[in-house]
């Protein structure tokens, strides 16, 4: 190769690389704050699809931080929270929480993780045995499992078990009432789609014997195009379809099966779709869908929740989603358990959660609970309705029965090898 | 093939005739000095962080460095090499969570496990040339990511390995202490990045060269390309899956992304970054890289514009990697000197 130009790069270049390399290694150490606050590490996905979810977790975060510090902060010390982005890799989760805690010295983590995200966070937290709250991940199996029970590591994240519980319960009551016999289904293909919806086809059975899945489809995760699955369930003639697509898969699902005006020939449950992502992003949002909450800000129909929706809309310019709700409700569970601790260790704290009840705006009945035997939140509203298209998009949601949740989580259980 | 192009082949070949065994004396001496280092950072410096970068730099650097095997030394552009590093990790992560042997059985019977696969799997594709090549070992990537996807009951599918790997202590070296962890690391990488520089230098490196630059000419003075081809390919893999156990250990996991063909994307980037043409390239690539991804993510959550950006200088400014511009750098300097 010919040279066209001397090397570019001088001495006085190299040097200043060197430096910037230096303060490179330097900043953690540069960084570490005063230890009158208190900081709270959270990696979470804030780049790629599910960058919005991150996103609204992050500001939930940020709205019940400012109202705790503002009422003077985590026993008496204002919290300082570290945010980051692991572009939803689980390796740089665990590298990222390893770091939030040894260098820049968090001493509690909201994991703000999805799926595989969270269980490497999860070993993280059992490595240093910092207290960690999971604030997005619904895999049962994170908490159901007693392989992954750790002391300091507590989920505040609905499950997926439940909604399929719950959801089967609604539909069921309409299968019996209008007959529904016939049901297809169609579910992202990976581990969430597959349990979600088995767990729901078996409850439903268990509710509603007749039923029968005459047809079922499994698109790949972030499929662009749903036509051959929209053709192959209207092929079938089925009479009601379930489905457990979320996110911008399941706006993209409807919007090409709308062209197909599959909406208007069977009735369909799609256990994600009340959520304001979803809701406002479908260009024409049919009515009738039945869906399972995420969240919406009438469900439960109390001031406080409409309070919380309204001012979290008031602060962000958009309405929160399910990631949001949850992890606010973090902050509050840790909020109350360093009152009641009257210190901010983590193995006092952690001793408080476990079976903490405490008033949230998100509660069946007002309250939430940290199960004690797998440190998990049960008690949340959990219900289904169906849509319209505008506001409020579900106005009736019928809210399940804890009760019922408790028996048939339970078996589950059992049925896993679990209990 | 013209006799122009053979003659061509010829100019650019020329391997340089060299004693082999004064630089393997250095090889050696500067893999323990580097050993030794690495295990004094510790002592100097009391950042886990530090010990964190360094494992990760194990894991990436043995995987950046085989590929490069393959890539700079043999011309063989796999967009697939991923898997391999996927495989080491599931493969010792399952071992150890299933069967509970000794970890030095299970880092053995994984990689003996990696060998197989890559035999069969590279048997079929250095068969093929150029972007045939990339595209069918993308394609192997994408069908081993998805197996681990869809075989559910063994891998836990999009969740991983869950319940964390575990470390039972062998010969007084417990993986559960960080510091044992990042010193087998270090030695890992110093052995890995030794014997993999051993066979860069080797006849068999110098044959591979001359295959990268004409694989015609070297079929016809008498070498089998196919088993020499196929013989790297296997030798790189080994290497990849050392790298993806080291990550195993790191994270107390394995996870479906480690398969994915972004791993193997990163890969390509580290190469890039550090260059293909001097050995140490794709190691010094790794510590940019991951220098890089840390900092930026920690000061911003646009990342990926300045990733961008790096790309873009070191693919249209510099036009190549960075140890290919400091080794020209200094050759031009040295020229400037004596002349």
């Amino acid at each position: 190769m010919t040279r066209t130009r001397k090397p570019g790069i001088s001495r006085r270049s190299t040097l200043a690389l060197m430096g910037a390399g230096a303060v490179t290694f330097a900043a953690p150490w540069v960084a570490r704050a005063e230890a009158k606050t208190i900081k709270i590490g959270m990696p979470t996905i804030l780049s790629g699809r599910v960058a919005q979810l991150g996103t609204s977790s992050r500001n939930a975060v940020m709205l019940e931080v400012e109202k705790v510090n503002a009422a003077g902060g985590l026993a008496g010390r204002q919290i300082e929270m570290v945010i980051r982005d692991s572009k939803g890799q689980p390796q740089e989760a665990a590298r990222i929480a390893r770091e939030l805690v040894n260098t820049d010295g968090c001493e509690m983590l909201l994991d703000g993780e999805a799926s595989s995200g969270s269980f490497a966070v999860h070993e993280v937290a059992r490595d240093l045995g910092v207290l960690c709250i999971h604030t997005c991940s619904e895999a049962s199996s994170l908490t159901a499992d007693p392989k992954q029970h750790i002391p300091n590591a507590f989920r505040c994240v609905r499950q997926g078990i439940h909604d399929s519980i719950v959801g089967a319960g609604y539909a069921a009551g309409i299968a019996k009432t209008k007959g529904l016999k016939k049901w297809a289904t169609c579910s992202p293909d990976y581990a969430y789609g597959r349990d979600t919806t088995g767990e729901f086809v078996l409850y439903l059975k268990k509710f509603a014997p007749d039923v029968e899945v005459i047809s079922e489809s499994w698109p790949k995760l972030f499929q662009p195009d749903y036509t051959e699955v929209v053709t192959k369930i209207l092929q079938a003639k089925p009479q009601a379809l379930y489905s457990c697509l979320w996110g911008g898969d399941l706006t993209s699902y409807i919007d090409q099966a709308n062209i197909y005006a599959l909406f208007t020939q069977m009735e369909v449950f799609a256990v994600n779709m009340a959520d304001y992502t979803a809701l406002t992003v479908v260009k024409n949002l049919p009515k009738g869908i039945h869906s399972g909450d995420r969240y919406i800000k009438t469900f439960p129909a109390t001031p406080e929740n409409a309070a919380w929706g309204d001012a979290y809309k008031a602060k962000y310019n958009e309405y929160p989603t399910n990631w949001s709700w949850q992890n606010a409700t973090a902050v509050m569970f840790l909020n109350e358990a360093v009152k009641k601790a009257n210190s901010t260790d983590g193995k006092k704290v952690a001793e408080v959660l476990t079976g903490l009840t405490i008033k949230c705006p998100f509660g069946a009945d007002g309250t939430v609970t940290m199960r004690a035997d797998d440190r998990t939140l049960v008690g949340y509203a959990i219900g289904w309705g169906t849509t319209i298209p505008q506001e409020p998009y579900v106005p009736d949601v019928k809210a399940g029965d804890w009760k019922t949740i408790f028996e048939l989580e339970a078996e589950w259980k059992k049925s896993k090898g679990y209990t | 093939m013209t006799e122009l192009q053979a003659g061509q082949g010829a100019q650019t070949m020329a391997p340089p005739r060299i004693d082999a065994r004064p630089q393997r004396y250095r090889d050696v001496l500067v893999a323990l000095v580097a050993f030794v280092v690495l295990a004094l950072l510790p002592m100097m410096f009391g950042s886990k962080q530090l010990l964190d970068f360094v494992i990760r730099c194990a894991a990436y650097g043995l995987f950046a460095t085989s590929l490069n095997l393959l890539v700079g030394y043999t011309g063989l552009i796999s967009f697939g090499h991923g898997m391999f590093f996927g495989l080491g990790a599931y493969g010792f992560g399952l071992m150890m969570q299933k069967t509970g042997v000794a970890i030095p059985v299970a880092f053995v019977a994984t990689l003996a496990m990696t060998f197989v696969v890559a035999l069969v799997i590279g048997a079929i594709c250095v068969r093929l040339k150029e972007i045939y090549f990339a595209f069918v070992t993308l394609a192997f990537q994408m069908l081993i990511h998805s197996t681990i996807l869809s075989w559910q009951s063994l891998t836990g599918g999009d969740q991983g390995l869950r319940g964390g790997i575990p470390r039972p202590p062998f010969l007084g070296i417990d993986l559960s202490n960080h510091l044992h962890l990042y010193i087998t690391s270090c030695a890992l990488l110093v052995i890995g990045l030794y014997l993999m520089r051993q066979i860069a230098q080797s006849p068999f490196g110098y044959t591979l060269r001359m295959i990268r630059d004409n694989a015609t000419r070297a079929s016809f003075i008498g070498i089998d390309v196919w088993r020499a081809k196929l013989t790297i390919f296997v030798l790189a893999a080994l290497f990849a899956a050392t790298g993806g156990m080291i990550m195993a250990l790191f994270v107390s996991g394995a996870y479906p992304e480690f398969a994915y063909w972004t791993i193997s994307g990163e890969g390509i980037f580290i190469n890039m970054l550090g260059g293909v043409t001097t050995f140490l390239g794709p190691m010094v690539g790794t510590v940019l890289l991951l220098i890089l991804n840390d900092t930026v993510t920690r000061l911003t959550e646009y990342h990926g514009i300045v990733l961008g950006i790096v790309i873009l200088f070191f693919a249209i400014g510099l036009r190549k990697g960075l140890m290919d511009f400091v080794v020209e750098w200094f050759a031009q300097r040295r020229g400037e000197g004596s002349g």
